[in-house]
């Protein structure tokens, strides 16, 4: 396995990251701005200061095709930002919230996207053409908290959040005119908009951290703050689901997950490295890390000098110096996302943190 | 980009700052009863606790230490008719606890953390351990005294000020339940801990 790349851009936490298509643009949200990178060689260059939010920026996505950037803030509003040759123009969009915005993300078809807020409800964003304008529809049944989060399925109707009320839903985000009527599946036959295709709940019930259909988009994967992984595989419209699979595991809870193949998932969160779970619709568990152990550039196995150790001792009190970390990642990830992927499998992945770095990572 | 342009009084105060706006919203948490949001638990009658105490007892005389924890990790009293059902198995976990040796601790909590389902006893055990630490001396057998908080002068002598309390027996009941803590933590993980403070099921 290749050693993971890694880009350490400031000191500052990382809410949200999102590459381009291409690879060649790297959107970070930092503070009250988004910041634009660009790859120069090996390494990313600030080129860009999105400015337009006052309060922090939550969440950025880059639609893969268009090109454009959606971001959101606490400051109650969501931004599209329109390439032109002058730079990027911004367009506000009517969210309808009274509390922040906490996650955006645009549809697989690139006509939608989805904004988690604070205020018990997520907006499901369109273009209006006539009025020139992104206007907003509210799913509100039944969330009962804040929306920490939300994914798509691939066909852009379905889409799941988690929220800290400690369910995991999903939702059809139907809109006629904008979608096309999507194919009967196992979530559900006939889903007009704000149907409720399913509610999950596991057994000590923490906040949800984040979701994602596999994908095929038969199975939901969430993670929540009990340390826990939770698969859910539905069997079809208003029965229990096939399998619930739940994997409470002895590490730190979990801020984001990925889903590589329909088999295999990728989790990382708190304990500032990721971890790989396997399994499928007989049970999943926990088989290891993505960090290999003992890489070179590890401090600790450099031989020191007596004098260096006693230099040490004397101005810490302590021979070692063990404020490292023995991660790549110095403190939380909170966003995983897939970098390249062929088929449904998952060749690399990036990753984001409270450290301010951003990892690219071999699967 | 303010929309507001002209001041009065009110608005100058930060009278306004107080107002709990989520009282006036009709659908807002505040409105909303947050326990119909999990599937209710079956109630525990305190005779139920005394069943499960007496066949844990039977248990622990028959020498089956494992079996008498799984037995009363598996039996949690979430949702208690009384407080007393609540004491009641308190107790018997207290008792389980104390009457297994420490070298026989570890081995003891691997075999019950690999087997189906120990992950979840595991959690339940920890529940109780913090439970007890909280409870105090008695661990929950005889009706708890409430902790009278009285003003020290010096700040330092605070376990001899509390009334009709030994300390050595308070130091032995807090050993055990803190050498049990670091035990369950090597096994379950750090995640055990996360587990018991988010969850909604309290003992």
């Amino acid at each position: 396995m290749a050693a993971p790349e890694v880009h350490h851009l400031f000191h500052n936490p990382i809410a949200d990251h999102s590459f381009s298509a291409d690879h060649k643009t790297l959107a970070i949200a930092r503070d009250t701005t988004v910041e634009l990178y660009s790859r120069v060689g090996n390494s990313f260059k600030l080129v860009d200061e999105l400015k337009g939010h006052d309060k922090t920026v939550t969440s950025v996505d880059i639609a893969p095709n268009s090109g454009r950037i959606v971001s959101c803030s606490q400051d109650r509003n969501a931004l599209v930002w329109e390439p032109s040759p002058q730079g990027y123009k911004p367009t506000l969009v009517l969210l309808r919230i009274n509390r922040a915005a906490t996650f955006v993300r645009w549809s697989p078809s690139e006509t939608k996207f989805a904004v988690g807020s604070g205020d018990r409800l997520i907006a499901v964003c369109y273009f209006e053409e006539e009025n020139d304008w992104w206007v907003s529809k509210h799913l509100k049944k039944p969330i009962r908290s804040t929306i920490t989060t939300v994914a798509w399925h691939p066909n852009s109707v379905l889409l799941a959040a988690g929220s800290t009320d400690a369910h995991a839903r999903v939702f059809s985000s139907f809109i006629k005119g904008v979608d096309a009527r999507p194919e009967p599946g196992v979530w559900g036959e006939r889903l007009p908009f704000n149907t409720v295709c399913g509610e999950f709940l596991n057994n000590s019930a923490g906040w949800v951290h984040a979701v994602a259909f596999s994908p095929s988009g038969d199975a939901l994967a969430y993670a929540a703050h009990d340390s826990s992984i939770t698969v859910v595989y539905p069997s079809g419209p208003d029965q229990p689901p096939k399998a619930v699979i739940s994997v409470n595991t002895q590490l730190l809870p979990f801020m984001s997950l990925i889903w590589n193949g329909e088999a295999e998932i990728i989790a990382a969160g708190y304990d500032c490295e990721a971890f790989r779970f396997k399994g499928g619709i007989n049970g999943w568990q926990l088989s290891g890390t993505l960090e290999a152990k003992g890489r070179p550039g590890l401090s600790d196995n450099r031989e020191d000098s007596a004098l260096n150790m006693f230099r040490q001792m004397d101005l810490r009190g302590k021979a070692k110096d063990d404020t490292q970390l023995k991660t790549v990642h110095q403190n939380t990830i909170t966003m995983l996302r897939p970098y390249e992927t062929s088929g449904g499998a998952v060749r690399k992945f990036s990753s984001s943190g409270v450290d301010g770095r951003i990892v690219i990572w071999h699967t | 980009m303010s929309i507001i342009q002209q001041h009065t009084a009110a608005s100058l105060s930060d009278a306004w700052r107080t107002i709990n706006i989520d009282a006036l919203v009709e659908d807002s948490p505040l409105n909303f009863d947050t326990s119909t949001l999990h599937p209710p638990l079956a109630p525990t009658s305190e005779a139920e606790a005394r069943q499960v105490n007496a066949q844990v007892r039977q248990l622990l005389r028959a020498g089956d230490a494992e079996g008498a924890l799984r037995g009363c990790l598996e039996m949690p009293v979430y949702n208690a008719e009384s407080d007393n059902a609540r004491e009641v198995h308190l107790a018997t976990v207290v008792e389980v606890l104390q009457s297994i040796k420490a070298s026989e601790m570890t081995p003891l909590l691997q075999r019950i953390y690999a087997s189906p389902g120990g992950s979840e006893c595991l959690d339940v055990l920890m529940k109780y351990l913090y439970k007890g630490m909280a409870a105090g001396p008695t661990g929950g057998s005889a009706p708890r005294t409430p902790t009278r908080v009285t003003p020290q002068q010096t700040g330092f002598s605070q376990v001899g000020s509390r009334p009709g309390v030994s300390t050595e027996s308070t130091g032995a009941a807090m050993s055990v339940l803190l050498s049990w803590h670091e035990k369950v933590v090597e096994v379950g993980g750090l995640g055990c801990i996360g587990r018991v403070m988010t969850d909604w099921r309290k003992v």
